[in-house]
């Protein structure tokens, strides 16, 4: 199983100093900064997922997650030097797609499949995705008729005819990367139904597309369905996975690889589950910075809350954290600091009991990688892009060797 | 100096300090002297503003802006001779006095006396201080928070106990236009030290800008950027400076940055001046004309060129000689017959089709012509 981590500028600024909350005012984005890839020994995926309207932007707009200079860099370059995949300690491969959710409510894909192919061709990237459009809603029971006037069936049909011509195109223009075609759909039988005819066209690779909003359930349905019309030798790649308790199951369902942001986001924008470890989840410290905060901030402008007061609450809070980890105070003692600051910033949410838990347990302790070794406790605090980053490449971290580990214990050979 | 007195009360500790008054008109004086950073916190407070439960207005001063709190206290603690010459500005209630000194001293113009300005220390809550902090706070922050044992700063202070007197001062004193961004830039190569950060960074590209403006022996740009002591150049600043800005951070400039050392301006400079003689010579009908006769010279000519530069420098560059412009010129004319500066329209690769002086100086625009140049500019080396 090898599992693939969508591209989204993800990466952390080596500089970073966690005193001063300082950057090296000279460091150029991107290129000093550094990916997962680079910062942890062993690359924590196989590879990248880049999309291409996440590097030219949102169609109609140039507001993209590049610059202009990074997307014309990228394209000189190509893809290998741009990500910098030989730099890490494992060499990795990259995957393209169209980033089908960014004009999911366009009534038709705004590329043409030259352009995808020149995409994919131009930087130079191992695998390519056609050109696909989402069918957003699963609905087992739909008849023909009603998946028909749903306009779900027309977006098969799309998909599909674009995944012939991308299939054409690229014999055609003897690509060096190697096509995978999308199969879209809104029941098990419909998935069935596209691989069969992805299968004809010659494709040996095949992406199932649109399972992001589907519970794990629904996903083994549709992998059931789809197995036994699978030929041998196929590889099956599944876009988009948010919930990864189920990885080693979709194995079993003829999966071979997938991507997912899930394990990298939810480190600050779950809830509760912010830290990974083998054994559970933690929730993550948080102490906002007093200037970061959009509400704190309004209310500071406002005169409502003293920015003097909340700078205090803020200090204590980070020197109590530094403290407890050089064993200089007990839990309680943060606790506090933490409950004391987050009444003025939040005044809504108590969290006391679980910060006890993740102070208690010190999971950035037993944690191996190198993020943990070198940064303790600062990457439980959440708190700021830097933190909140390479805590997301350690719960990457986690992640992978979970998905080994039980693929190991699966298949013993 | 800064020493603190007992009162026959013994309650009231005083701040005595050597202090000037200038009498400046019609019965308002101005106090001027100095005190250690860290000490203003225990004489002057800042005002807040805010509104009350009656939505009263109280106060003045916004909230410190910690980003510039933070760049001056890096500045105070890392440079090796840190000057803040601008006083800091306090408005004193009327509890704070001035004592002249004794004697008369006879060359001293009538306007100003030397004297000490005696300023109470209040143990309470911060609003019960004698002063209030009409301009400097970033400053005072700064010192605040600043790992260093002192730093003594000039102050000017007025003696007033209404807040309308204090609101006015402190207006006046913020409604000082800021400098234009022209003259800035202008002056940053030859600037040195204390300067804030974001500033810094530019300086290089300023620096580059200069030369390319200036070098009359070779630089193919000369007197063309328009610049506050240029005004005639057709080629706006801002232009030139995200051209290079682009360049330093993900083009052929980059590699000349010299991360540990100095940057590399001289192979920076060289690069440009072959590149720009190269545009010239491909593109002689449209070279040093207003941008309304020519879209060469105007934003999105100017940095979609730019990528040009940087896209056949990645082609050319052998890594041992500076791609030359007899190499640029032949690369250029690769693109030439797509360009229309001067009349014609532009098809772009995303179907528009543009009249040549429809082309306006908007990222969609500049994004198209740079698109379009740089993908004819690669096609033919990926088939
Ligand atoms: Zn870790």
């Amino acid at each position: 199983m090898r599992f693939f981590f969508p591209d989204s500028q993800d990466q952390v600024d080596p500089t970073f100093d966690f005193v001063t909350e300082e950057h090296d005012p000279f460091r150029v984005r991107q290129r000093d900064d550094l990916y997962a890839h680079e910062v942890l020994t062993g690359a924590p995926f196989d590879g990248l997922l880049v999309s291409k309207a996440i590097v030219d932007g949102q169609v109609g707009s140039s507001a993209g997650k590049y610059t202009v200079a990074q997307r014309h860099r990228l394209y000189r370059e190509g893809a290998r030097r741009f990500f910098r995949l030989d730099h890490g300690n494992t060499p990795l491969k990259i995957m393209g797609d169209c980033g089908a959710f960014s004009y999911v409510s366009e009534v038709e894909p705004p590329y043409t499949v030259n352009e995808v192919i020149d995409f994919y061709h131009g930087c130079g990237f191992d695998y390519g995705i056609s050109v696909d459009h989402v069918i957003f809603q699963y609905d087992p029971a739909a008849s023909s008729d009603e998946a028909e006037q749903k306009g779900w069936a027309k977006r098969q049909r799309i998909t599909l005819e674009l995944a012939e011509k991308f299939r054409d195109r690229c014999d055609a223009r003897g690509v060096t990367f190697t096509p995978y075609g999308v199969a879209q759909g809104w029941s098990p039988e419909s998935y069935a139904a596209a691989v069969e005819k992805l299968q004809d066209f010659g494709y040996r690779h095949i992406a199932l597309g649109g399972m992001v909003p589907l519970k794990s359930r629904d996903i083994l349905a549709c992998l059931a369905a789809v197995k036994p019309v699978l030929k041998d030798g196929m590889e099956v790649h599944l876009l988009g996975v948010s919930r990864c308790d189920d990885v080693p199951r979709f194995t079993e369902g003829g999966v071979t690889s997938f991507d997912s942001t899930s394990p990298f986001r939810q480190a600050f924008k779950d809830d509760r589950d912010n830290f990974y470890t083998p054994s559970r989840t933690y929730v993550a410290l948080r102490v906002p910075q007093v200037d970061g905060n959009a509400k704190l901030k309004a209310r500071i402008r406002s005169g409502e809350i003293g920015q003097g007061k909340a700078i205090e609450l803020e200090r204590k809070a980070l020197d109590q954290l530094r403290r407890f980890d050089k064993d200089d105070t007990d839990v309680e003692a943060v606790v506090e600091a933490l409950r004391e600051y987050s009444d003025l910033w939040d005044g809504k949410s108590d969290r006391s009991s679980q910060y006890r838990e993740t102070l208690t347990d010190r999971p950035w302790r037993d944690c191996s990688c190198d993020l943990c070794r070198k940064h303790g406790i600062e990457i439980a605090i959440f708190r700021g892009s830097e933190r909140n980053k390479r805590r997301g490449f350690h719960n990457l971290y986690v992640f992978e060797q979970q998905v080994r580990a039980r693929q190991a214990r699966k298949d013993p050979a | 100096m800064t020493e603190t007195s007992e009162r026959d009360t013994g309650r009231v500790n005083e701040l005595r300090l050597p202090a000037l008054k200038i009498d400046q008109g019609r019965g308002r004086s101005l106090f001027t002297f100095a005190v250690d950073g860290k000490l203003v916190p225990e004489i002057a407070t800042v005002s807040r503003i805010r509104r009350d439960r009656n939505t009263e207005l109280h106060g003045y001063q916004r909230p410190e802006v910690l980003s510039h709190v933070a760049a001056i206290r890096r500045y105070i603690e890392t440079d090796a001779s840190p000057l803040l010459p601008n006083a800091i500005v306090i408005a004193f209630d009327e509890r704070v006095r001035f004592e002249s000194a004794p004697g008369d001293v006879p060359e001293a113009p009538g306007y100003v006396r030397a004297g000490t300005l005696v300023i109470p220390l209040i143990d309470g809550p911060e609003h019960e201080r004698p002063g209030f902090i009409v301009d400097g706070q970033q400053r005072c922050a700064a010192i605040r928070d600043a790992r260093v044992d002192r730093f003594p700063v000039s102050v000017n202070a007025f003696i007033t106990s209404e807040t309308s007197d204090q609101r006015s001062q402190f207006i006046l004193v913020n409604s000082t236009k800021a400098l234009p961004k022209g003259l800035i830039h202008e002056l940053l190569p030859g600037a040195s030290g204390a300067l804030p950060t974001p500033l810094r960074v530019r300086q290089l590209p300023a620096t580059l800008l200069e030369r390319l403006n200036f070098d009359s022996l070779r630089s193919p740009l000369h007197r063309m950027i328009q610049t506050p002591t240029n005004p005639g150049g057709y080629i706006k600043d801002n232009s030139m400076l995200r051209m290079l800005e682009n360049s330093l951070s993900d083009g052929a400039l980059y590699r000349y940055r010299n991360d540990n050392g100095l940057p590399r301006t001289g192979e920076m400079l060289s690069l440009l001046y072959n590149f720009w003689a190269a545009v010239q010579e491909v593109f002689p009908d449209a070279w040093n004309k207003p941008s309304r006769k020519s879209r060469l010279m105007h934003g999105a000519g100017i940095i979609s060129m730019g990528y040009l530069m940087d896209a056949i420098s990645h082609v050319r560059d052998n890594g041992q000689e500076l791609v030359s412009t007899e190499e640029f010129v032949a690369d250029l004319k690769t693109v030439a017959e797509d360009c229309h500066w001067t009349e014609g329209e532009w098809t772009f690769l995303d179907g528009a089709v543009r009249k040549w002086n429809d082309i306006q100086n908007t990222p969609r625009d500049i994004q198209r012509v740079a698109d379009l140049l740089q993908n004819r500019y690669r096609v033919p080396q990926l088939r």
